[in-house]
This record gives structure tokens, C-alpha cells and sequence, in this order.
């Protein structure tokens, strides 16, 4: 159990800082702003294909974060017990 | 010290024998069972460092001294080391990566709407505004003793100087708080005090009646400070009754 939650939370914190970084880069307008990491993605007419790239992997990394932690806290213990009860049930 | 000399009064290196024996301290027996994964790692580490820690101690001709701890070289500064590793890293890898931000200097001939100390300093703030605890005495005509600034000065000397009293006050050697429930009620009841003056530091921008705030201010920390204490004593009673259940248990009674 202790292996699953430090993966879940290496996942959560690694991949939650590299999201942390780009939503600075390409969601937040001003860091004296009342919207900062959550304003809509606005890419200018100069976005290269670097900036186009950055906002891909943002949006995986801040799916990767939920997901990921989500697998490791809560699907793979829930299919392990579910899998011991019928193991149980079947003995 | 040698190994064959094992009689009851002989000073044991190792640690053991400092610590009671108790039901629940899991034997020698019963932690090397545990032989799977981060136990099993844990065990080992512990086991090893025990182990050169008792050879240090015996080849050494320093003084024996019964206190159970590691060696600050490696294990501490190993752990330092790492630790003071990963905030040096992660504070350069913020910096390099994300965005710069200088904002505008600051104007110098315009004051700003709201002005506040460091939030750290709000409880300091709040005093100064103490104005209406300020008494206005008969004697000298309904005239004051000092101005409100100077009251609120003084009124940071006040605290200051309780909190620097406090440990003056209680000389007891209690761990917990049930031990002692009055000295932790005294206690909540500052920490809600530093919180509502906090709090009321900032009483033009509350959306609430300024004399009610600055009721709210000293009435909650003695309500909050008085539950505690309830709270307390509810519980020491059960808590006694588990540190006897454990001495009589250690030391039955003949």
C-alpha cells in the first residue's frame, strides 16, 4: 500500500510542478492578477510551434497529474480488494 | 566491557534496557519477521547503524553514556545534505524556468488605497487600534492619560512582555495538553487572541459592525480559551485512567 500512495504522490507532485510552470507561461497574464494558472490560454499571432507544443503538454500534464494520482490511490487498491473479497467469496 | 561478562548491573551499549518493557513493544523476534519491503528495508537500516553505533561505543574509550541517538556523521549530515539538495535544486529550477516577473517600481508620491503591515505583523497592527480601551478619567476631566498611539504602543510592551513571562509563570514539566488543561486554555485563548486582533487590524475593510468586531475580538479568545479548558478536564479523567492502567501493568501492585 505504501509503494501505490508514494507513486500516486510522486506522480501528483512531479506532473502538478511541471503543469505549475507552464500554466505561468501560457495561462497566467500577470502575476499581480486575480486569475493566475486558471485564465483562458490566449497563444498571440507570434506563437511558434514550441508555444503550441507547451500547451499540449500542459493540458497532459494537468490530466496526467489527476489521472495518475487517481490510479494509484484509488483504482488499483479498489481492483486489489475487490479481487481479494472474490478470491474470499470463491473459497 | 566484555561480552562475556552479562551480569545485571554491567552497562549495556546497545540501548536496550533503556526502554521499559511493555505489552505492546514488539520483540527482537517479531521485527525481523517483518521481511517484506519498507519494514524490511527500515529494519535493516535501523539494525546496521544499531549495530556500528555499539561497535563505536565498545572499541572507544569515551565515556559511556546512556542515551539512545544516532551519530551525527553520516546519518545526520547524509539526511541534511539531501534535504538542503532538493530545496537549493528546487529553487533553481523555478527560477530558471518560470517566467520572470518584475512588476512596475513602486510610485512614491502616491499613497495606496490600503495600506497593511507583513501579515505576520497584523496581531502588531491590531493593537495600535486599541482607541476605545483607551479610559477617558474623571480626574483629569474626562481628558485622557495619553494619546490612543501612544496606548497602542504600550499595549504591544503589554503582550510582549506576557508572552515573555509565560514560561516564568509555568515551570511544569507537562508534554500535553490534558496534563495541564488551565495553562492550555491560557494558551488557545492567546492563539485566537492573535488571530481576532489579526483580524481587526483591518477593520475598515470588514463587511461587519466595527464595535462588534472589536467585542468579537477579546470575547472569543476567553469562550475559546474556557471550551479548551472544558474540553480538557472531560478528558483527563479517561487519560489518568490509561497512564495508571499502564504503570500498574509495568509495576503491579503487591
Amino acid at each position: 500500500m505504501a509503494d501505490e500512495f508514494i507513486k500516486g504522490l510522486g506522480i501528483f507532485t512531479a506532473a502538478g510542478l511541471g503543469w505549475m510552470i507552464l500554466a505561468g507561461w501560457y495561462r497566467t497574464p500577470s502575476f499581480e492578477s486575480q486569475e493566475q494558472l486558471v485564465s483562458p490560454v490566449s497563444l498571440g499571432d507570434s506563437a511558434t510551434m514550441f508555444d503550441t507544443l507547451g500547451v499540449m503538454l500542459m493540458d497532459a500534464f494537468f490530466w496526467f497529474t489527476i489521472i495518475g494520482a487517481l490510479t494509484f490511490w484509488v483504482v488499483i487498491p479498489v481492483i486489489r480488494q475487490a479481487r481479494e473479497k472474490l478470491q474470499e467469496r470463491a473459497q | 566491557m566484555t561480552d562475556e561478562n552479562t551480569s545485571t548491573d554491567d552497562v549495556r551499549a546497545d540501548g536496550s534496557g533503556i526502554v521499559a518493557p511493555d505489552d505492546e513493544t514488539p520483540t527482537w523476534r517479531e521485527r525481523k519477521e517483518r521481511t517484506q519491503g519498507l519494514s524490511q528495508l527500515t529494519y535493516e537500516y535501523f539494525e546496521r547503524s544499531r549495530r556500528e553505533d555499539q561497535d563505536l561505543r565498545q572499541e572507544s574509550d569515551y565515556v559511556e553514556r546512556d542515551v539512545l541517538a544516532f551519530p551525527t556523521w553520516p546519518h545526520e549530515i547524509i539526511r541534511n545534505l539531501a534535504i538542503a539538495s532538493f530545496f537549493v535544486g528546487m529553487l533553481l529550477f523555478l527560477s530558471a524556468t518560470l517566467p520572470p516577473h518584475i512588476g512596475d517600481p513602486a510610485n512614491p508620491s502616491s499613497t495606496p488605497a490600503i495600506i497593511l503591515p507583513d501579515w505576520y505583523l497584523y496581531w502588531s497592527f491590531g493593537l495600535l487600534k486599541l482607541g476605545p480601551l483607551n479610559p477617558e478619567l474623571s480626574i483629569l476631566g474626562g481628558q485622557k492619560l495619553m494619546s490612543d498611539r501612544m496606548y497602542g504602543v504600550l499595549a504591544n510592551v503589554v503582550v510582549v512582555g506576557f508572552i515573555a513571562i509565560v514560561p516564568f509563570l509555568n515551570k511544569g514539566s507537562a508534554r500535553r495538553p490534558v496534563e495541564q488543561p488551565f495553562w492550555a486554555a491560557i494558551g488557545v485563548g492567546g492563539v485566537i487572541f492573535a488571530l481576532t486582533i489579526s483580524v481587526y487590524s483591518a477593520k475598515n475593510l470588514l463587511p461587519m459592525n466595527v464595535n462588534l468586531a472589536f467585542d468579537l475580538t477579546f470575547l472569543l479568545p476567553i469562550v475559546g480559551g474556557f471550551i479548551t479548558w472544558a474540553v480538557l478536564k472531560t478528558m483527563r479523567e479517561g487519560y489518568m485512567y490509561d497512564l495508571n492502567r499502564r504503570y500498574y501493568r509495568l509495576r503491579p501492585p503487591k
